[in-house]
C-alpha cells in the first residue's frame, strides 16, 4: 500500500506533543519533593576499601543517603543474576552507583555526593574480548559459578552466556567447497540515545509506592522494584508519563528502586533527572561491541556449502537482559541464507565496560554488517554479482534456515528485487559514488499481553492496556483495531496506558511486539464488548444476536440496514444494567521448533513471524578525507501486513537514520582504563536533518498466519538491521576492500583506502 | 551551599506575559522557564547546546535556552512552544507535523517547532535545503527527519 492511499493516522497523544502540554517524567513535580543524585564509582575495576557517607549525612538539607548496606543484600537480573543496586565489594564499571543522596536541592545533593569518601584498590581492567577469553585473564566476576543462572544457560570463565548452533557437518561442507573465504569484522559499542534523558519520581503513601518513570517496560520496572526491595507487586505502582523515546535504552529495570528507597528513607517524594553525561555512562543498555570471524565455503557456481562463525560479544560488567545475545548473534552471522552445514559459536564476554543490553535489534546491525560485507567479499572472490549471489542463496518458502527452521511464504527475495529495482544499482554513476546492497532479518516476539475494553454510557470507548507507547505509534494504532471490531471510530476511544495498577500485563515497548501481542488482546477484548452490544441490540431490534452487524456507529440487522439503533443509545441502555466491559489476552503465536543442535539455547533460534528486509544505499565518498555521505536509500521490508502505513514508514525512516549513524559516526571510544572517552553529544555524533538522505520504502505485505493481527509481524527494529551493511558494501566498492571496523569513520575509511591504493 | 546564593530579581516576558523572577544570576533561561515560570513544554536533552530540545525564540531569534543566562533575557520577549497556538487553533506547523507523521516520541517536537517557526519567519519560501539547514540544530532520534522536513515544507507552501 502506498502512503498516499493510507488512511490518515491520528495520534491520540499528538496534540499533547505539539503544544508542549504533554507531561514527560522530568516535567512532573510533587510538593515537598527532594532531588536525587548518585555517587558513581568513576573507576572501572576496583576492590572497595572504604565507603564513608557520614559527612554527606551531616550536610544540612540532606534527608537520605543510601549505600549497599541500606537495601536487601541480593543480586538480580533475568537469567544471569549478577547485579546489585549499589557497589558492594568490587566495582566492575565506571558508572556503578556507590551511594544515592536525596536533598532539598540539586546543589546540596551534589555537595553531599562530593563529600562521600570512597576508597579502593585498583584491579586490572578487562577490556579486550580475546584477552578476556584467554587462560589467566583477570576474572570480572570471581565466584560467577555460584550465581545460579536459569534455563539452559552455559557459562565459562568471563563468559556470561555461551551458545552455538550446529547443523550438518561443517568440516565436510568446507572440504566440498571450491573456495573458502574467511573474514574478521570488529564493531565498536554504541548508544540507544533517546533525546529524553531518563527521569524517575517516587512517592510513598503508607506502605505503597508510586513511581513515575521514563521506562519502556513498566511491568519489568515494577518487578525489579519488587525483587530488589522485596515487596509484593500490590504495593508498587509504575506510571509512565509520555516517554521521550527509548530504542531499547530504557528497557529493563534501572534506577526505580534507588529512588523508591530514597523516598522511603527521607519520607519525601524524590526525583531523579539524568544529565546527558549520566545517560551515556550509567544505564546497563548500550549496543554491544562485537568481534565476528566468519568463514564460508562456496562452489564455483556460487552455492554455499558451509558457514562457520565465531563471535565474541562485549557484555560489559553485568548481563542485564543480554543472555540471549549469543544465540541471536549466531543466527545473524549465519544469516538468512541456505547452507547445509552450519557451525557458529558465540560468547557473551564479561569486561569492565558499561553493561550491554537490548538496543533496537540487539546484535543484528553489527552481525549483519559483518555477514553482508563478507557476502560481498565472497561474490568478489568468485566473480559473481553480489545481488545474484543473494538471489541464489537466500532463504525462501520451503527452504531451511541455519537452525533448520523451514519457512512458509516469506518475502526476502521480493525485498531484494524491490529494493534493488528502486535504486541506481547497476546504472552508470560518478566515479566517487556506488550503490551497496544488504539483506537482513529479525524475529517477532510472541508473548502474553492483556487489555480491557469498556464502552461508557455516552458511547465513549476506553482501551485500558498494559502496552507502552515509545513513540512508534503502536499503542495509538490500538484504537483502530478496537474501532473496527465495534463499528466505532478510532477517535471515540480514550487510551488508558502506562500504569501497572490499571491494566493487565504486557511486555512493554520492547521486541517490536506491541501490535503483535497487545493488538491481539485488544481485538479479543473488543470482541467481548461487541458480543454484549449485539445482545442489547438484538433485544431492541427484536432480532437474533447473530444477525446484528456493528458498523458506522450503528447496530443493524444483517440485510436490513434500516432496522438499526445507534451504539450511543445501546451504550446508554447497557449502562443501566449489564455494562459493556470486555477483557482480552488471547493465545500468543507459537515459537517454531528447530532441529539444529543448539547449545546454550535461549529460545531465539526458532523465529515466529520472521521479518525480512533489503536496503540498497547510494553513497558518495570524498576520497581526500574519507567522508562518506549517504545520498539515497531504497528500502523494502516484509513485516507481514502493515496496519498503520504512516507509522510504519516513520519506523523505517527512523531506523535507517539510526543505522547511518551506526555505520559512519556512532561508536563509543574507550580509554585503557575502560572508561568512555566520548560521553557527550559533542564527541558522539548523531545524524542531523542536514544529513537526511532520500528514503524510498516499499512494504512486501505477506500476511503471516503465525503472527499478529491480520498477519502483521513486528517492524520497529528491522529497519535498523541492514543499513550499515549496505553502506559498507557501497564503500567497499569505492575503495576496493571493506572497512573492517564499525563505525566506518572518515579516518578508518581513509586508512583502508590509502592502504589498498598504495 | 545553596542554589540561590545571589538571587537576582527581574521581570521576564514569556509568551506575552510578564513574570517577576527571583533567581540565581547563573541560572539558565531553560531552568527559569521550566521551574520559575512553570512552563515545561521546553525540554532539556543535553544542557550542552547540542540537541535543540530547549529551543525558544528570543525577540524572534532561535536560541538554545540551556546555554543562555535568564537574566540576559530581561527586557526581551521570549516565545516558547506554549506560545505558538493561535488562540484555540493550532499553528500550521503543529497541524502539519501531526498530519505528516512528523511526531513520534515528541520530545524533540517543541524545539523543532520553534526552529521551524524562526526559519519560516525569516524565509517564507525556503528551499528543501534551507529547511534542512534550518533544522540541523535540532536532533531527532525517532523520525529520521523526513516527515518533519515534509511538514515544514508543506507549511511554507500553504
Ligand atoms: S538542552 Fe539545550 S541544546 Fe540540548
Ligand atoms: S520524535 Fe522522538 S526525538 Fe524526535
Amino acid at each position: 500500500m502506498s502512503l498516499n492511499e493510507a488512511p490518515k493516522f491520528v495520534r491520540a497523544d499528538g496534540p499533547d506533543k505539539v503544544t508542549g502540554s504533554g507531561r514527560y517524567t522530568a516535567d512532573m513535580n510533587m510538593t515537598g519533593q527532594l532531588v536525587a543524585k548518585f555517587r558513581y564509582a568513576d573507576v572501572a575495576h576496583a576492590r572497595v576499601t572504604k565507603i564513608d557517607v557520614s559527612a554527606a549525612k551531616a550536610t544540612p538539607g540532606v534527608l537520605a543517603v543510601l549505600t549497599a548496606a541500606d537495601v536487601p543484600d541480593l543480586r538480580y537480573s533475568p537469567v544471569v543474576p549478577d547485579r546489585t543496586l549499589f557497589v558492594k565489594d568490587v566495582v566492575r564499571f565506571e558508572g556503578e552507583i556507590v551511594a544515592a543522596v536525596a536533598a532539598v536541592n540539586a546543589a546540596t545533593a551534589q555537595a553531599a555526593v562530593d563529600s562521600i569518601v570512597f576508597e579502593y584498590d585498583g584491579l586490572p581492567v578487562v577490556t579486550d574480548l580475546e584477552a578476556a577469553l584467554a587462560d589467566g585473564s583477570p576474572i570480572v566476576h570471581e565466584g560467577w559459578e555460584s550465581y545460579g543462572v536459569s534455563g539452559d544457560t552455559v557459562q565459562r570463565p568471563n563468559v556470561a552466556s555461551f551458545s552455538s548452533i550446529e547443523k550438518g557437518d561443517i568440516r565436510a561442507g568446507l572440504a566440498a567447497a571450491d573456495h573458502v573465504i574467511t573474514s574478521r569484522y570488529v564493531a565498536d559499542a554504541s548508544h540507544a540515545l533517546p533525546i529524553e534523558p531518563r527521569a524517575v519520581l517516587a512517592q510513598w503513601e503508607g506502605n505503597k509506592v508510586t513511581i513515575w518513570t521514563s521506562t519502556q517496560v513498566p511491568f519489568d520496572a515494577r518487578n525489579g522494584v519488587c525483587e530488589t526491595l522485596q515487596m509484593p507487586s500490590s504495593r508498587v505502582r509504575i506510571i509512565v508519563p509520555h516517554l521521550g523515546g527509548g530504542f531499547g535504552g530504557k528497557c529493563g529495570f534501572h534506577f526505580e528502586a534507588h529512588i523508591a528507597a530514597l523516598a522511603r528513607a527521607s519520607k519525601r517524594p524524590v526525583k531523579l533527572v539524568f544529565s546527558r553525561r549520566e545517560e551515556f555512562l550509567a544505564p546497563d543498555r548500550r549496543r554491544e561491541g562485537m568481534i565476528v570471524d566468519i568463514t564460508t565455503g562456496v562452489t564455483n557456481d556460487g552455492t554455499i556449502t558451509a558457514r562457520e562463525g565465531w563471535i565474541a560479544i562485549d557484555n560489559g560488567a553485568y548481563t542485564a537482559d543480554a543472555a540471549f545475545f549469543p544465540q541471536l548473534a549466531a543466527m545473524h552471522v549465519a544469516g538468512p541464507y541456505v547452507s547445509p552445514n552450519v557451525f557458529v559459536e558465540s560468547s557473551l564476554v564479561y569486561t569492565n565496560h558499561q553493561p550491554s543490553g537490548s538496543v533496537r535489534a540487539p546484535t543484528a546491525p553489527q552481525a549483519c554488517w559483518a555477514l553482508e560485507s563478507h557476502t560481498d567479499e565472497i561474490a568478489r572472490t568468485i566473480g559473481m554479482d553480489p545481488v545474484d549471489f543473494r538471489r541464489k542463496n537466500t532463504v525462501d518458502e520451503g527452504l531451511e534456515g541455519p537452525a533448520a527452521q523451514v519457512y512458509g511464504e516469506i518475502g526476502l527475495r521480493r525485498c531484494l528485487e524491490t529494493a534493488v529495482a528502486n535504486s541506481a544499482y547497476g546504472s552508470q554513476l560518478p566515479e566517487n559514488e556506488a550503490v551497496g546492497v544488504a539483506v537482513g532479518w529479525w524475529p517477532s516476539f510472541p508473548g502474553p499481553s492483556g487489555a480491557y475494553i469498556k464502552v461508557d454510557a455516552d458511547g465513549s470507548g476506553q482501551i485500558i492496556t498494559g502496552a507502552q507507547e515509545c513513540g512508534t505509534g503502536s499503542v495509538m494504532t490500538l484504537r483502530y483495531l478496537a474501532a473496527e471490531e465495534l463499528g466505532m471510530e478510532p477517535e471515540d476511544f480514550e487510551l488508558v496506558y502506562q500504569d501497572t495498577s490499571a491494566a493487565p500485563y504486557d511486555t512493554g515497548a520492547t521486541g517490536s511486539q506491541t501490535l503483535l501481542n497487545n493488538g491481539r488482546a485488544v481485538i479479543e477484548g473488543a470482541r467481548e464488548v461487541a458480543a454484549q452490544l449485539r445482545d442489547v441490540a438484538a433485544d431492541q431490534l427484536e432480532a437474533a444476536a447473530g444477525d446484528i452487524v456493528l458498523a458506522d456507529g450503528f447496530a443493524h440487522v444483517s440485510g436490513s440496514p434500516d432496522r438499526n439503533v445507534s451504539i450511543v443509545e445501546l451504550a446508554g441502555i447497557a449502562a443501566e444494567g449489564e455494562m459493556l466491559i470486555g477483557k482480552g489476552s488471547g493465545t500468543p503465536p507459537d515459537y517454531p521448533t528447530v532441529s539444529a543442535t543448539c547449545v546454550g539455547d535461549q529460545g531465539v533460534a526458532g523465529w515466529a513471524g520472521p521479518q525480512f528486509s533489503c536496503h540498497a544505499v547510494r553513497v558518495r565518498l570524498d576520497r581526500d578525507t574519507g567522508v562518506v555521505r549517504v545520498l539515497e536509500i531504497s528500502a523494502a521490508h516484509d513485516s507481514g501486513t502493515i496496519i498503520n502505513p504512516i507509522a510504519a514508514h516513520g519506523q523505517v525512516e527512523g531506523g535507517i537514520t539510526m543505522g547511518i549513524g551506526q555505520a559512519l559516526s556512532e561508536g563509543t571510544v574507550y580509554g585503557d582504563d575502560a572508561k568512555q572517552r566520548n560521553a557527550g553529544l559533542l564527541e558522539y555524533k548523531l545524524q542531523t536533518a542536514a544529513d537526511a538522505p532520500l528514503v524510498t520504502t516499499e512494504f512486501i505485505e505477506i500476511p503471516d498466519p503465525n503472527a499478529g493481527p491480520r498477519g502483521a509481524k513486528g517492524l520497529a527494529e528491522a529497519p535498523n538491521v541492514p543499513t550499515a551493511a549496505a553502506i559498507a558494501n557501497a564503500v567497499a566498492q569505492l575503495i576496493g576492500e571493506p572497512v573492517r571496523q564499525l563505525p566506518m569513520t572518515p579516518e578508518r575509511v581513509w586508512a583502508v583506502s590509502e592502504g589498498s591504493s598504495s | 551551599m545553596s542554589e540561590s546564593a545571589t538571587p537576582q530579581n527581574f521581570d521576564l516576558e514569556v509568551n506575552g506575559i510578564s513574570y517577576p523572577i527571583s533567581a540565581d544570576q547563573g541560572k539558565n533561561l531553560l531552568s527559569v522557564i521550566r521551574e520559575d515560570v512553570g512552563l515545561t513544554g521546553t525540554k532539556e536533552g543535553c544542557d550542552d547546546c547540542e540537541c535543540g530540545a530547549c529551543m525558544v525564540l528570543l525577540d524572534g531569534q532561535p536560541v538554545n535556552s540551556c546555554s543562555y543566562l535568564a537574566v540576559q533575557a530581561q527586557g526581551r520577549t521570549v516565545t516558547t512552544i506554549e506560545g505558538v497556538m493561535q488562540g484555540e487553533e493550532m499553528h500550521a506547523l503543529q497541524r502539519n507535523l501531526l498530519d505528516e507523521g512528523g511526531v513520534q516520541c515528541g520530545f524533540c517536537t517543541p524545539g523543532m517547532i520553534m526552529s521551524a517557526h524562526a526559519l519560516l519567519d525569516r524565509n517564507s519560501n525556503p528551499t528543501p535545503e534551507d529547511v534542512k539547514i534550518g533544522l540541523s540544530g535540532n536532533l531527532c532520534r525517532c523520525t529520521g527527519y523526513a516527515k518533519i522536513l515534509a511538514a515544514v515544507e508543506k507549511t511554507a507552501a500553504e
